[in-house]
């Protein structure tokens, strides 16, 4: 077993049995599961401007767009978690189609302020129209997450207690690393299928790219509408973890702190979108317990993550673990070929 | 009342205008979409704020020094926070932008606090409240005057700059071609550094007259107008003065009308929606020459 899997299973391990240990408070619990949703939107937002080179200001946006899908279906209709899940992330696909289509044959510039734009329109749509999302005063009363399967009482024991609600941190804590490793294992097998090799070729050299057959736009629509149905199904968690949603939560800031974790962990890395949210979710606990003992306001939280971007931006650009970008670098007869040509200084 | 809501909108109009020219000429200089520069509108209005109540300054030289305070501001933005970047990705400069954007916000929030504070009264000149003209059922108060004639001065002098001056010949030069400008012994940085200073003074003048013709400011103000000031500056053509300076009025006067005729919780939104729909149909806006593929 090589030293990566190895400290996977080590992690994996400790998750797995810290809810049990003695360490683990409510407040604890509920951090971890907290950078698990963000874990999830980082690895969300990664595809767009990390696999195919694009930079999306308006990610929340679709967040938004799950957890009021989820949280107004659930009031409305009583719809389970279970039928929200695919639900909820279809529509954040759906929008993420109708968005992208139009809106990717944009570049750089052009394509962010679009997308920044939307996500402010879907703020205003939260905030204004009461009827459906009772605007500013937020969404209470949404149910938590339940498993019912007294549909199999009559079939094996009508005794058992076939209904499971989840209540408190631990059951969410564990929905929420089921979450993140299938998301996970999805981002693996993308990355490396037809379609991630695409994205990179789209990224790397959009006019090679294309003149190798590769349709543009359609698959930069496909990164789009998957990312877009990613951050609606973490938004659909955090609905029926929170079970309050209002539309200050889906602010602009939101969309920066993502961004901010894509890149500080290195664009178009998976793993790094996971250290990424770790860490600055971490860092935000941390300045939020250490930052009153000093003697300083809330505000300064806020500009240390501006100051740290700044930051990384000019000492890092590519993030802390950088993305070979391309993957024919890990060819071993590339390596070969590129020492030899070393070899009679053709290359330096 | 449509005549009111175009006076209105014409105000803010120009005001618009005034914050689109700052995005406008950092974008045609160094192609970059300074998200703090709605920042440096916010601060120009604290500035000229706290020089009155601390300083005890009267109004007209207050601007001033908010002017100069700012411009220095926009200054040391470029030299810390852009310059080191000039080479890298554009991402990587985008991204810096909002950081200092957010920075900024949350600087001006621990000084100042988060509670909106009205412009202090006492210093402006007592006839800006009173009614200057009437044609009819529309009142035009001295206010409006004093904002339309500010703003025309400004940036007919602005234009003077641009199109007189040496260093505003070195700018469009710059503009279109910086290696060649460079060749022709232009000295790019201090080029990029003035270019900054005037759309950081302008930025100032825009914040203290909004601040004054809404009596209110906030830490947070600089967000929102910002981004409609960047909706103007798209939907005149980025990189382009002029367009910069119709798109400002023509955003004005839609926000009014679209306030009192659609829906007045949507403001905000017709800004988002006109600027998505350019971006969409004419990216090069009305004025511009297209330079989304230089990305």
């Amino acid at each position: 077993m090589s030293r990566g899997n190895l400290i996977k299973l080590a992690a994996a391990a400790i998750l797995l049995t810290f809810p049990m240990t003695g360490f683990a408070s409510d407040y604890l619990l509920h951090v971890l599961t907290l950078i698990m949703v963000y874990m999830v939107l980082a690895m969300g937002l990664n595809i767009v401007p990390g696999f195919c080179g694009l930079l999306d200001l308006g990610f929340v946006g679709f967040y938004g767009i799950g957890a009021y899908t989820a949280g107004l279906l659930t009031i409305n209709y009583g719809l389970s978690m279970w039928m929200l899940v695919p639900l909820a992330a279809l529509n954040g696909a759906v929008w993420g189609i109708l968005l992208g289509a139009p809106t990717l044959r944009l570049t750089g510039d052009y394509f962010a302020i679009v997308t920044f734009g939307f996500s402010e329109l879907v703020v205003l749509f939260l905030t204004n129209e009461i009827w459906l999302t009772r605007g500013p005063l937020g969404l209470p009363g949404i149910e938590p997450a339940s498993i019912d399967l007294s549909w199999l009482s009559t079939m094996i024991n009508p005794d058992w207690d076939w209904y499971y609600e989840f209540y408190g941190e631990t059951p969410y804590f564990y929905l929420a690393i089921a979450m993140v490793l299938g998301v996970y294992f999805m981002m693996r097998r993308l990355e490396d299928s037809r379609l991630g090799r695409a994205w990179y070729a789209i990224r790397e050299d959009p006019l090679a790219a294309a003149s190798s057959g590769i349709n543009i736009l359609n698959y930069k629509v496909i990164a789009f509408a998957i990312s877009a149905g990613i951050g609606a199904l973490a938004g659909c968690f955090f609905a029926r973890w929170t079970l309050f949603l209002s539309p200050d939560m889906f602010k602009f800031w939101e969309s920066f702190l993502v961004l901010c974790m894509v890149v500080l962990g290195g664009l178009g890395n998976i793993n790094g979108a996971l250290v990424g949210a770790t860490v600055l979710i971490a860092l935000g606990e941390v300045l939020r317990g250490v930052l009153p003992t000093l003697g300083l306001p809330a505000e300064t939280r806020f500009m240390a993550y501006g100051l740290i971007m700044v930051l990384i931006m000019r000492f890092r650009p590519a993030g802390f673990i950088p993305k070979i970008a391309d993957a024919s670098l890990k060819n071993p007869i590339i390596i070969k070929l590129k020492r030899e040509l070393k070899a009679k200084g053709a290359l330096s | 009342m449509l005549e009111q809501q175009l006076i209105n909108g014409l105000t803010l109009g120009v005001i618009y205008a005034m914050i689109a020219v700052g995005y406008t000429m950092v974008y045609g200089v160094i192609e970059l979409i300074n998200f703090a520069h709605g920042e440096i509108f916010m601060l120009g209005a604290f500035f000229c704020m706290t020089f009155i109540t601390v300083f005890g300054v009267p109004f007209y030289l207050a601007i001033f020094l908010a002017m100069c305070c700012c411009a220095v501001c926009g200054v040391l933005l470029d030299i810390i926070a852009y310059r080191p970047l000039r080479n890298s990705p554009r991402l990587a400069a985008l991204i810096t932008a909002i950081g200092m954007s957010i920075f900024l916000q949350n600087l001006a929030l621990m000084i100042w606090g988060s509670r909106p504070r009205p412009f202090p009264k006492d210093a402006l000149p007592e006839f800006f409240s009173q009614t200057a003209l009437t044609f009819g059922d529309v009142k035009l108060t001295w206010l409006q005057l004093f904002i339309f004639a500010v703003t025309i001065a400004m940036m007919v002098g602005l234009n003077l700059i641009i199109t007189k001056t040496k260093a505003g010949t070195a700018m469009r030069a710059l503009a279109q071609n910086k290696q060649a400008a460079a060749l022709m012994g232009i000295n790019v940085n201090r080029i990029i550094s003035f270019t900054f200073i005037l759309g950081s003074s302008m930025g100032a003048v825009a914040g203290v007259l909004v601040s004054v013709f809404y009596n209110t400011m906030y830490p947070m103000m600089g967000y929102t107008a910002g981004v409609k000031a960047f909706a103007a500056a798209v939907l005149g053509g980025i990189g382009s003065v002029p367009g910069a300076m119709i798109g400002g009025v023509i955003l004005g006067v839609a926000e009014a009308l679209g306030a009192g005729y659609v829906s007045s919780l949507y403001r905000d939104g017709v800004a988002y929606a006109i600027m998505i729909a350019v971006i969409l149909f004419r990216p090069s806006g009305i004025l511009g020459r297209l330079v989304g593929d230089k990305a």
